[in-house]
């Protein structure tokens, strides 16, 4: 994982700058549709924060948001301080997106439109680009009609990083690019990291969001259901205990966070969250051969908090 | 290919094509109907037939939107003359179109290959398409023959006229699908279809005006519509060269519609190039590089007929000028059409048309960046919105009256070639006297694209089109004076026939105006909106 710098930024830090995202009561409305629910969102210049959800869950919505493309049925959104629809422009001079779908122009070749990108954003590190283009390996004499969706992608990616905005929003960036790709990808936004630079990670690839980034918030049905560094959602979250017994397994008392106990021949597998001081103390009444204890993955996290939800449900 | 299979993409093709199919279909129903009630209304007696026929009988341009007329002493007679003629050349428009947005325009978005990974032939997938496009044609068909029966002509003649109007429709069907093979997207596709049928007016227009060449009608599916003679000693065996064509066309079509790889045209652009770096500037740069193809067709296209009309300007002769004749002529405004000016004040009206239709097609350019996602990828960018739609706003108004002055500039020299006499600035004033109700439609245009984007080119066109319709027909049908009126189009002096009507003109620069700050308005509140 990558190093824990995840300071958790509750606001504007005295002084300092403001937050590179921050929200309040972000709320979006499609008619009767409600895309997005009283969002809050705060991230510290130089975060690296994963935004995780299931397809419909307001990721895209989000993004709309803070890029002023939509407007908000209330609540605001500001990007380094800047409101995102009435400064939108201003704001945006620091932002560098890639979209999930590549929008692009089809007659220019890639390294026409990155031209075209590098004048409207204004900043541009061209060596920086050539390399990002070779270590996508991309032809850039071609044409984007002639580019498959994985390479549209790469086109987008490069042109974007190589603006080296301060924040770089991107909407799952890796749909599309293939598993080398995704190593070149997760290096250049490592870099970006290194070098201060805020990332906004939408993804629903629990891998590279557990690799990437300091801190992770949980979307569900336009909400935000959880958030924190990864060790916090642990601590939070139950962790799987599995005991062997030399014999039957014991009658368990009613323990503080024992949940879900399974029974087996001769032994006992339970969910627990908080402490395990109640539990070690009531298991060495009793003929223990092992036991082992198991932090729950990114993606049991995830899947807790959507458990019993029908996530196929579009919005 | 099972029937299920075919009735899906039959049912999807009429589905996609159903705002098109419809509003075409209406737009036949109305004029045929309109046109032919509208000329027995206003020339009842054979005395009233006679002094209109014998002015425009043998006006060349006339001849030039509307072909040779065979006998206007007939309402059918008339009605093959004026709506059978012009509207063969609309008819040919949806052929194309049609095609090559059920051909080109799926397969661009990526649906053909969707259909094609199931158990589907290609041939039978492409003549299923095509078939379903054709059904669409007899819709149109219908409407048009409904109409004329509802004027009281005959039955079995007008549903031959319809038929005859709908010929090229057939043709051009044939020669988009194959345009569709030839070309690796839709919009080069119709450029190339609109390119023959370009072509295919220009004979039309040599064989109906030039002594000695009416050969060439022979030559030309709008041809063959005038010699089929609807209402006029009917020739139906003529329709036997339609099909023939559109059989030798789908024939070529048929091959590499089996056999090319999906997703690219027998006609190859290189894929790689070196970086072409100008008009890369600003978003208003590139907008402009992308349209300078669109721009060059239109404005050469313009360029031409302009030198025509301005060449026949002269042709129209003023020996008598009988009093149905000039009743006519003063219900459409026109001064003295006798005369070279009043001839050129009288044309120039089509030049407006055009102009209107221009803005149109940058409304619909704005809206294809937007529902293609490029304005969101450009948004997104330190960019602000207002600045994006301004910028629009700016190529709209300067294509417009480039076209405006290429028409008033080429007019004046085929004119002068003639020897019309008319002033250089007279033709300049008639361009100036074309952009007031270009304009104004074009921001109204735009106030749709800001309030109802996904309907923005539909209303735009359609906004248009009634206004035009209602203009040439709206006073034959001896309306009352305030519904005729309400035309734009009324409004606009015939220059250089008529003085130039600065209050008019002045009202309509300020419509134009508050639809521009509206639409800017508009546009700066609402979200994008994809497809």
């Amino acid at each position: 994982m990558h190093s824990a710098r995840g300071v958790e930024a509750e606001g504007d830090t005295p002084g300092g700058e403001p937050a590179a995202i921050r929200t309040r009561g972000l709320c979006k409305h499609y008619g009767e549709t409600i895309a997005l629910e009283d969002l809050d969102l705060s991230i510290a210049p130089g975060e690296v924060y994963g935004y995780l959800g299931p397809n419909g869950a307001g990721k895209t919505t989000t993004i709309r948001l803070l890029l002023g493309l939509h407007r908000a049925s209330s609540g605001e959104a500001r990007l380094f301080g800047l409101d995102s629809w009435r400064e939108g422009a201003s704001a945006r001079r620091r932002v560098a997106y890639v979209a999930g779908e590549p929008s692009l122009w089809p007659a220019l070749t890639a390294a026409e439109t990155f031209e075209f990108m590098a004048r409207v954003h204004g900043t541009t590190d061209v060596a920086y680009r050539d390399q990002l283009v070779e270590r996508f390996r991309l032809e850039d004499a071609k044409k984007i009609r002639a580019l498959s969706k994985g390479n549209r992608q790469k086109v987008q990616l490069i042109a974007a990083l190589a603006t080296r905005a301060d924040l770089l929003i991107l909407d799952e960036p890796t749909s599309g690019l293939d598993p080398l790709m995704e190593v070149a990808f997760r290096e250049s936004v490592q870099e970006a990291s290194a070098r201060g630079q805020t990332v906004f990670l939408s993804s629903h690839i629990l891998s590279e969001v557990e690799a990437l980034c300091d801190r992770v918030g949980i979307l569900r049905e336009g909400r935000l259901v959880d958030q924190g560094t990864l060790a916090e959602l642990r601590h939070l979250s139950a962790r799987t205990v599995e005991v062997t017994f030399d014999g039957p397994p014991p009658e368990l008392p009613k323990l503080e966070g024992v949940s879900a106990v399974q029974a087996g021949e001769n032994s006992l597998r339970l969910e627990l969250a908080g402490t395990i001081g109640p539990l070690l103390g009531f298991l060495a009444q009793h003929p223990v051969l092992a036991l082992t204890s198991s932090e729950p993955s990114l993606e049991e996290i995830f899947l807790h908090h959507y458990d019993g939800l029908d996530v196929a449900r579009g919005s | 290919m099972s029937p299920a299979a075919a009735r899906a993409i039959a049912g999807r093709v009429l589905r996609d094509g159903r705002t098109r199919t419809g509003s075409f279909a209406l737009l036949f129903g109305l004029v045929a109907y309109a046109n032919a009630a509208g000329y027995a209304s206003a020339y009842p007696t054979l005395k009233a037939r006679l002094g209109f026929a014998r002015s425009f009988a043998d006006n060349a341009v006339f001849r030039l939107f509307y072909g040779v007329p065979r006998d206007l002493l007939t309402v059918g007679g008339y009605s093959a003359w004026r709506i059978v003629g012009f509207f063969s050349i609309i008819a040919a428009v949806w052929g194309l179109t049609a095609s090559v947005a059920a051909l080109r325009g799926e397969e661009d978005a990526g649906r053909t290959e969707l259909v094609l990974a199931g158990p589907i032939g290609r041939g039978p997938a492409f003549a299923t398409t095509l078939l379903a496009v054709l059904a669409g044609g007899c819709a149109i068909w219908l409407a048009m023959f409904a109409g004329l029966l509802a004027s009281s002509l005959p039955a079995g003649e007008s549903a031959f006229a319809a038929l005859a109007t709908l010929s090229p429709a057939i043709t051009f069907l044939g020669v988009g699908a194959l345009a569709a093979q030839l070309a690796a997207s839709r919009r080069v596709a119709v450029e190339l279809a609109s390119a023959l049928l370009a072509l295919a007016l220009l004979l039309r227009i040599l064989a109906d005006t030039a002594s000695g060449l009416g050969w060439l009608r022979w030559l030309t599916p709008l041809g063959w519509t005038e010699e089929m003679r609807a209402f006029t000693g009917a020739r139906p065996v003529v329709l036997l060269l339609p099909l023939a064509a559109a059989g030798a066309l789908l024939a070529l079509a048929a091959g590499p519609a089996r056999r090319r790889d999906i997703g690219s045209g027998l006609l190859r652009a290189p894929d790689s190039r070196r970086p072409r770096l100008r008009g890369l500037a600003s978003p208003l740069a590139l907008a402009l590089r992308e349209e300078r193809v669109s721009l060059a067709i239109w404005l050469s296209a313009i360029a031409v007929y302009g030198a025509i009309v301005g060449a026949l300007s002269t042709s129209l002769n003023s020996t008598d000028i009988p009093t149905a004749l000039q009743r006519e002529l003063h219900k459409l405004g026109a001064a003295s059409i006798t005369t070279p000016a009043g001839a050129l004040g009288f044309y120039f009206l089509f030049f407006t048309l055009a102009a209107c239709l221009f803005t149109c097609g940058q409304v619909a350019a704005a809206r294809r960046e937007e529902a293609e996602g490029r304005l969101e990828t450009l948004l997104a960018q330190p960019f602000g919105r207002l600045r994006w739609l301004a910028g629009r706003l700016v190529i709209t108004c300067g294509g417009t009256a480039a076209v405006a002055l290429t028409a008033g500039i080429t007019t004046w020299a085929g004119a002068a070639a003639a020897g019309a006499g008319v002033p250089l600035w007279r033709m300049l004033e008639a361009a100036l006297n074309c952009l007031p109700v270009a304009l104004m439609f074009g921001a109204l245009g735009f106030l749709a694209f800001a309030c109802a984007p996904r309907a923005a080119g539909g209303l735009a066109y359609g906004l248009v089109s009634v206004a035009f319709v209602w203009e040439l027909f709206g006073s034959l049908l001896g309306a009352p004076h305030w519904i005729v009126q309400a035309t734009p189009f009324q409004h606009v002096a015939l220059v250089p026939a008529q003085p130039f009507r600065l209050a008019a003109a002045a009202v309509m620069i300020a419509v134009a105006l508050a639809g521009g700050l509206l639409a800017l308005g508009a546009f700066e509140r609402r979200d994008l909106a994809g497809q």
